[in-house]
């Protein structure tokens, strides 16, 4: 047993690892700051970062291959070497504690990314005046939404994530009594109608408003102020055979709505939504500038929250740095639009926010005991040179 | 070779874990949502007409314009399409005035007045034509084109009076539409609007 931990220890305590590792991580980072141009900050933080491998496509195929180490392994590896390194070599003495804490915190400082990587939600919720909603939006995904709307208290929501779309994955879920089969999608498309009365659409739609659209594909965008738009053609396929064709998109503004089964149903491609146990109502959005001028002075929302279940109803103001905390979130104001009537909250979930602080904060007292001792012990050889009589 | 077991295992546990994060059909129940109100066809957007947008940011024109509105206009919600909304209501009935923007020149000039000429059952211009017809409208660093088109809609006489504001990457649209008589009179009132878009 001795054997294999001593080989395991000799490979991970290496200073060797430490400096291949460092080598890759900065490789690493100037190849992704070159993608970043064509796949944006999102992009290259999914592909180059929050991955273990960078993966590429095989050429004509759709087969990923790895071609290089990715942050989690580069990371994870220096935190394993970092974190045996310690075990190994650690010995308690107050001459050595600098040292111990300034790695303590490098090593709080890889945790912390790593968590956030993992469990970090931003969403986005946008409010026109007087609005109210209980979800917010995200702006990267988009999910298909098949709603029952029989009930006259609830909606009951079966939800399929875009991914399924894209790869044409039928979907039977026993809540539906029909399959939903994806026939065509495109991930960023603009939608024309054609209602001029000389232009036949030839299209496999064969419900509701999606006979009378073009799809026009478009090519995906990563630009960080704009987000792609993707339109699907979805059968519904029951036992009894076809329900029909419909595109789906968000840009369709509603729902469509058909009955099956005695029953009312809704289906749309809309923004993927995370429901919250309370809603926000947007009072009024007031965007100041300094007088005579255009020149931003402050931009505040005036929200009203209110529980579900009526244990919180409360008036709340939003302006930038002063977010609202809630619920494990934090709703910023992060934009503005409509001529100043319509609020956009960023909404983020980062349970290990806290983590690159409190990394700091030790670092920079393990730095400060390290030179203080040496500090100390220096100027105790200069007394002590100094006390020698010539 | 031992080192080799080890560097494979940690491979090995490491993209096991990289499968651990994958969404998946989901089913949830919320409290029963109304729908948005349906935008009327004449309702629609520019360059994706009749298909307004839900209501999240999505790509349109980059740039921020403010103006000022005359007071009896009163303002609609948005989708995320339309940069402003506004209905003027008269004795005459009802019109719209939406405020869109798009990147690029969205098919060019010619083409988006001949739609909105087909939305009110008036025949395509050639580019002569059109250039006959256009007024300029100079208003501080930005140039206006507008275009002032009387038609019918379902038997009834509809006027349009467009400005559209062509930008380097993008193009705005501010299109009134509604019934011939109200938007006819409140044409002063939209002159004076159009002027007040400034940037900043």
């Amino acid at each position: 047993m001795r054997e294999p931990w001593k080989s395991f220890r000799d490979f991970f305590v290496s200073l060797k690892l430490t400096v291949v590792l460092m080598a890759l991580s900065i490789v690493l980072v100037f190849w992704a700051t070159l993608a970043q141009v064509q796949l944006g900050i999102w992009g290259v933080q999914e592909k180059f970062f929050r991955a273990f491998f960078v993966l590429q496509r095989i050429p004509g195929t759709d087969i990923p291959f790895p071609v290089f180490p990715g942050g989690y392994f580069i990371g994870g590896l220096l935190l394993i070497n970092l974190v045996v390194s310690h075990i190994s070599r650690f010995k308690l003495s107050w001459r050595k504690s600098g040292i111990f804490l300034t790695h303590l915190g490098i090593i709080v400082l890889l945790l912390g990314e790593l968590f956030t990587g993992l469990w970090q939600e931003e969403y986005q919720m946008r409010l026109d005046e007087g609005e109210t909603k209980n979800y917010s939006e995200s702006y990267l995904f988009n999910e298909l939404a098949i709603i029952d709307a029989s009930d006259p208290q609830f909606d009951d929501v079966v939800v399929v994530p875009e991914k399924f779309l894209a790869r044409g994955q039928t979907v039977q879920h026993p809540k539906l009594p029909f399959r939903i089969v994806p026939r065509m999608y495109y991930s960023n498309a603009a939608l024309q109608l054609q209602d001029d009365g000389q232009t036949t659409v030839t299209t496999p739609v064969t419900r509701d408003i999606g006979t009378r659209l073009k799809t026009i594909s478009m090519p995906r965008t990563y630009k960080p102020n704009e987000r792609n738009l993707p339109t699907a053609y979805v059968e519904l396929v029951s036992a009894d055979g076809t329900l029909g064709t419909w595109l789906v998109s968000p840009q369709l503004v509603q729902p469509q709505t058909f009955e099956y089964a005695g029953r009312q149903w809704r289906i749309a491609l809309r923004f993927e939504r995370k429901y919250k146990p309370y809603a926000l109502t947007l009072i009024n959005f007031s965007h100041d500038r300094y007088a005579g001028t255009d020149i931003p002075k402050n931009f505040s929302c005036r929200i009203q929250l209110t529980t579900l279940d009526g244990s919180d109803d409360r008036e709340v103001l939003i302006y930038m740095n002063n977010p609202l905390r809630y619920a494990g979130l934090t709703f910023y104001q992060a934009g503005f639009d409509n001529n100043d009537r319509t609020t956009i909250l960023q909404i983020v979930r980062n349970p290990s926010w806290t983590l690159p602080y409190i990394a700091c904060a030790l670092m920079a007292l393990g730095l400060l005991v390290q030179f203080g001792f040496s500090l100390i012990a220096f100027i105790g050889k200069r007394r002590a040179a100094a006390a020698i009589p010539a | 070779m031992r080192r080799c077991h080890f560097i494979s295992a940690a491979l090995a546990v490491l993209t096991l874990l990289a499968g651990c994060s994958d969404t998946q059909v989901e089913n949830y129940r919320v409290p029963k949502e109304s729908l948005p109100p349906a935008p009327a066809l004449s309702d629609s957007a520019d360059a994706t007409p009749a298909v307004d947008m839900a209501s999240t940011a999505v790509p349109t024109g980059s740039e921020k314009f403010s103006w000022t509105a005359p007071t009896h206009w009163s303002a609609k919600p948005t989708g995320a399409m339309r940069k402003g909304s506004y209905a003027i209501t008269g004795p005459e009935g009802e019109a719209d005035l939406s405020i869109t923007a798009f990147p690029g020149d969205t098919g060019g000039l010619l083409a988006n007045i001949n739609r909105w000429r087909g939305q009110i059952s008036l025949p395509p211009q050639s580019t002569a034509q059109l250039e006959s017809e256009l007024q300029q409208l100079e208003s501080g660093p930005l140039h206006f084109e507008i275009v002032d088109i009387a038609g019918t809609a379902n038997g009834a006489p509809v006027r349009i009076i467009g400005a559209v504001l062509a930008r380097p990457d993008e193009t705005w649209f501010f299109k009134f539409m509604g019934p011939d008589a109200l938007v006819a009179k409140e044409k002063a009132a939209f002159m004076v609007f159009i002027q007040s878009v400034t940037s900043y």
